[in-house]
């Protein structure tokens, strides 16, 4: 499953206003993630051999996700639980401040565990060992967690902020029509950043902006992310294929050649903080960038450097990668109710503002105006381009869920590029 | 038999291994296989992720043997494991090469510094490998300090890119990161030597250089086995020295590849199978250097 932005592998070099240093994954290799493979055993792996097929949703092909008699939503008109509100997200996502009013506002307190990576998190709600109510899942993990009734479906009752805030293409999003078990949290586009400091050119007046990160002139000082799923379909777009989920062996064989070339013609590097972190370092210049990453890099330029001169470039038209995270509710939660309120009160449009003025991810709020993000200060006149406006999230390419097959051919390309054979 | 003392039961002292064998069973057999279960076990239909399997006579072993026929056969692991042998067995070389004077002048020379200097060659190790590797990086920047002085001192016209992917930067960052590991056994082992052994090759007509080669480096040989062994085994496994000193696939060792299979969600039972095989070739050189010992400790008793 691809890694997510904020997948750290073994730990993320935060500084500034974030924690410094995340917890190493330190020396033990392969057997301290084998802990959760061993909690694991308990359940033995698998709540069942799947029957029904997993439909892999697109814009295209809608899909409603099923609801079981045996997984019924929690009734109307309850009162909230008393906690504590068990938080499971990915590490620094949602500002512990936002949190903090939570609490405040409700009278509960909440626990935060976090997860580096989806398979990490996936696997400890599978494992059961702690009840969480809130999730933030992929979506492409939630038709799987859906199948394995791991997730609870959401009586949107007691999340009106949904249909009253959020914009109208995810209050009914194509990955889960209805929003049956997911809200969604944040809104992204992946495009390339750079330092005008050290690329004189504008990237986006190219013929193919993509092409930068071939460009030897900047041999030494390109990133991309260690994602396989972001750099491969970003080679498809660069060649021009629209279907960054395809299985074709031409084209794959083609990626593959791009992407290994990579290696040698400007000694690429892969990292999953040179973005927001690396880039205004002066580490890169020129690095694959998510639109949340570059909205926060002004805060991690050194001091008194000049933040102007990060630069954010994504097709223009919005035909560029595009995702969203969600919020979801695990069925095993002890405070379902509070767990509601919690995904009702992230859709409020006040705690939308102040997640993201900390968080750089952008929440998909109507009352969000592109136009005032920038005069309000929430983000950098000169990284406007970040901004992701509502039509992307129609018009955007999706990474959406491979089939198992086309995932493994997939990984052994990337596994290739990874071993630098 | 002590007179007039208690009789012990038989085997009695051999209790006083037990906390030491279960500990050894634990936490080496119980998560070793563990291991096993993993990379031997079956793939979650559901989910795609790896889920153990604890019976062996239901293990199964295609990807155990499609990473050893590749290993074999000139695939990518054959690769990334003939590089990492290379950076391993360079590494090792460049410790003995700073190493062994090290440990030699502090055993032999040291007198009455002996233990400053000891200590001083401890001291690094005060602050954990990851914050002394992040000071690495700080260094070896284009504008850091490596490059200043080089520059300053002549030897270098340009800064060097000591970051971008540089093999040279990688085994260097491993040299670092063992070579006190390797001082120490090594210290110990020159520290026995008999001072009179050396003297009395001196009297019966030797030079220094040939006291040295004939007496001291031969009964150097066990300490240079054990701190090679010390330092070789973890070396093999290192993955966030490439990690951290060059974030590029051109250096990527067998650690990086077990690191990576580990995470990638439906690559664990490949991981774990890396893993697996990782610890058999390193108990092969550990099998190796016990033979060794034995051997010289029953010429020695002999």
């Amino acid at each position: 499953m691809p890694t997510h932005r904020r997948s750290g592998g073994w730990g993320r070099r935060s500084i500034d206003r974030r924690q410094f240093l995340k917890e190493t994954a330190g020396t033990a290799v392969a057997v301290s993630s084998l802990g959760a493979l061993m909690a694991a055993c308990g359940n033995d792996g698998s709540p069942s051999r799947s029957v029904a097929a997993i439909e892999v949703a697109s814009p295209e092909n809608p899909v409603t996700l099923d609801l079981f008699d045996d997984n019924p939503s929690i009734d109307s008109g309850l009162e909230p639980e008393a906690g504590p509100l068990r938080i499971f997200n990915w590490s620094e996502y949602i500002w512990l401040r936002v949190v903090k009013d939570f609490e405040e506002e409700f009278g509960v307190e909440v626990e935060i565990t976090t997860f580096q990576n989806m398979s990490e998190g996936v696997a400890k709600l599978r494992a059961g060992g702690t009840d969480f109510d809130v999730f933030f899942p992929t979506i492409d993990q939630v038709p799987k967690l859906v199948a394995a009734k791991l997730l609870q479906p959401l009586n949107l009752s007691y999340v009106p902020n949904l249909k009253a805030n959020v914009w109208p293409d995810l209050v009914d999003p194509f990955y889960d029509q209805g929003s049956r078990y997911t809200v969604p949290y944040t809104t992204y586009t992946t495009g390339v950043a750079y330092r005008t400091d050290m690329v004189s050119e504008d990237v986006g007046s190219r013929t193919n902006p993509y092409d930068i990160f071939w460009d030897s002139q900047y041999s030494g000082k390109v990133g991309i992310y260690d994602d396989y799923r972001e750099v491969m379909s970003m080679i498809m777009l660069r060649n021009g294929h629209t279907d960054i989920n395809t299985g074709d062996p031409e084209i794959l064989e083609e990626t593959k050649q791009d992407l290994l070339s990579l290696i040698d013609d400007v000694r690429v590097k892969t990292t999953i903080d040179g973005a927001y972190s690396g880039l205004p370092e002066g580490k890169f210049a020129v690095h694959q960038a998510w639109s949340g990453d570059m909205i926060a890099s002004p805060f991690y330029m050194p001091r008194g450097e000049d933040p102007s001169v990060l630069r954010y470039w994504t097709p223009p038209d919005g035909r560029g990668s595009v995702g969203n995270d969600l919020i979801s509710i695990p069925r095993s939660s002890q405070n379902p109710v509070l767990a509601h309120l919690f995904l009702n009160y992230m859709l409020d449009n006040d705690v939308a503002f102040k997640n993201f003025s900390w968080n750089g991810y952008q929440p998909p709020i109507t009352a969000m105006d592109p136009a005032t993000l920038v005069s309000d200060g929430y983000v950098l006149e000169t990284l406007e381009s970040a901004i992701v406006l509502p039509q992307n999230v129609s018009r955007g390419y999706r990474q959406l869920a491979l089939l198992p097959e086309v995932d493994a051919r997939w990984q052994s390309i990337w596994s290739e590029f990874k071993a630098g054979a | 038999m002590k007179p007039g003392g208690m009789r012990l039961p038989r085997g009695f002292w051999r209790l006083f291994a037990l906390p030491g064998v279960l500990w050894l069973v634990a936490f080496f057999v119980v998560p070793f296989y563990a291991i096993a279960a993993v990379a031997m076990g079956r793939l979650d239909p559901l989910f795609g992720t790896s889920a153990p399997v604890w019976n062996p006579i239901e293990w199964d072993t295609t990807i155990l043997t499609d990473v050893l026929s590749d290993i074999a056969g000139g695939g990518i692991f054959q690769t990334v494991f003939f590089r990492t042998c290379l950076y391993v067995v360079i590494a090792v070389a460049m410790c003995l090469l700073i190493g062994y004077p090290v440990a030699y002048y502090i055993a032999r020379h040291g007198g009455r510094l002996k233990v400053l200097l000891l200590l001083l060659v401890i001291a690094p190790f005060w602050i954990n490998y990851l914050m002394r590797m992040l000071a690495w990086i700080n260094v070896l920047q284009d504008d850091g300090y490596v490059n200043r002085i080089l520059m300053f001192v002549g030897l270098l016209d340009a800064p060097r890119s000591w970051l971008d992917g540089q093999p040279s930067t990688v085994v260097l960052g491993l040299v670092y990161g063992y070579i006190p590991f390797l001082i120490l056994p090594l210290y110990a082992a020159l520290d026995r030597i008999d001072q009179r052994l050396i003297e009395a090759a001196r009297d019966l007509g030797a030079s220094s250089w040939r006291a040295f080669t004939k007496v001291t480096l031969p009964l150097s040989k066990q300490g240079i086995l054990a701190g090679s062994v010390i330092i070789t085994l973890p070396m093999f496994g290192d993955y966030y020295t490439p990690d951290l000193l060059s974030q590029s696939p051109r250096t990527s060792m067998f650690g990086n590849q077990i690191d990576f299979f580990i995470h990638s969600g439906t690559g664990e039972a490949t991981g774990a199978t890396l893993a697996l095989v990782l610890s058999g070739f390193v108990s092969l050189l550990m099998i190796y250097y016990l033979v060794s010992v034995a051997r010289s400790s029953r010429e020695a008793s002999s």
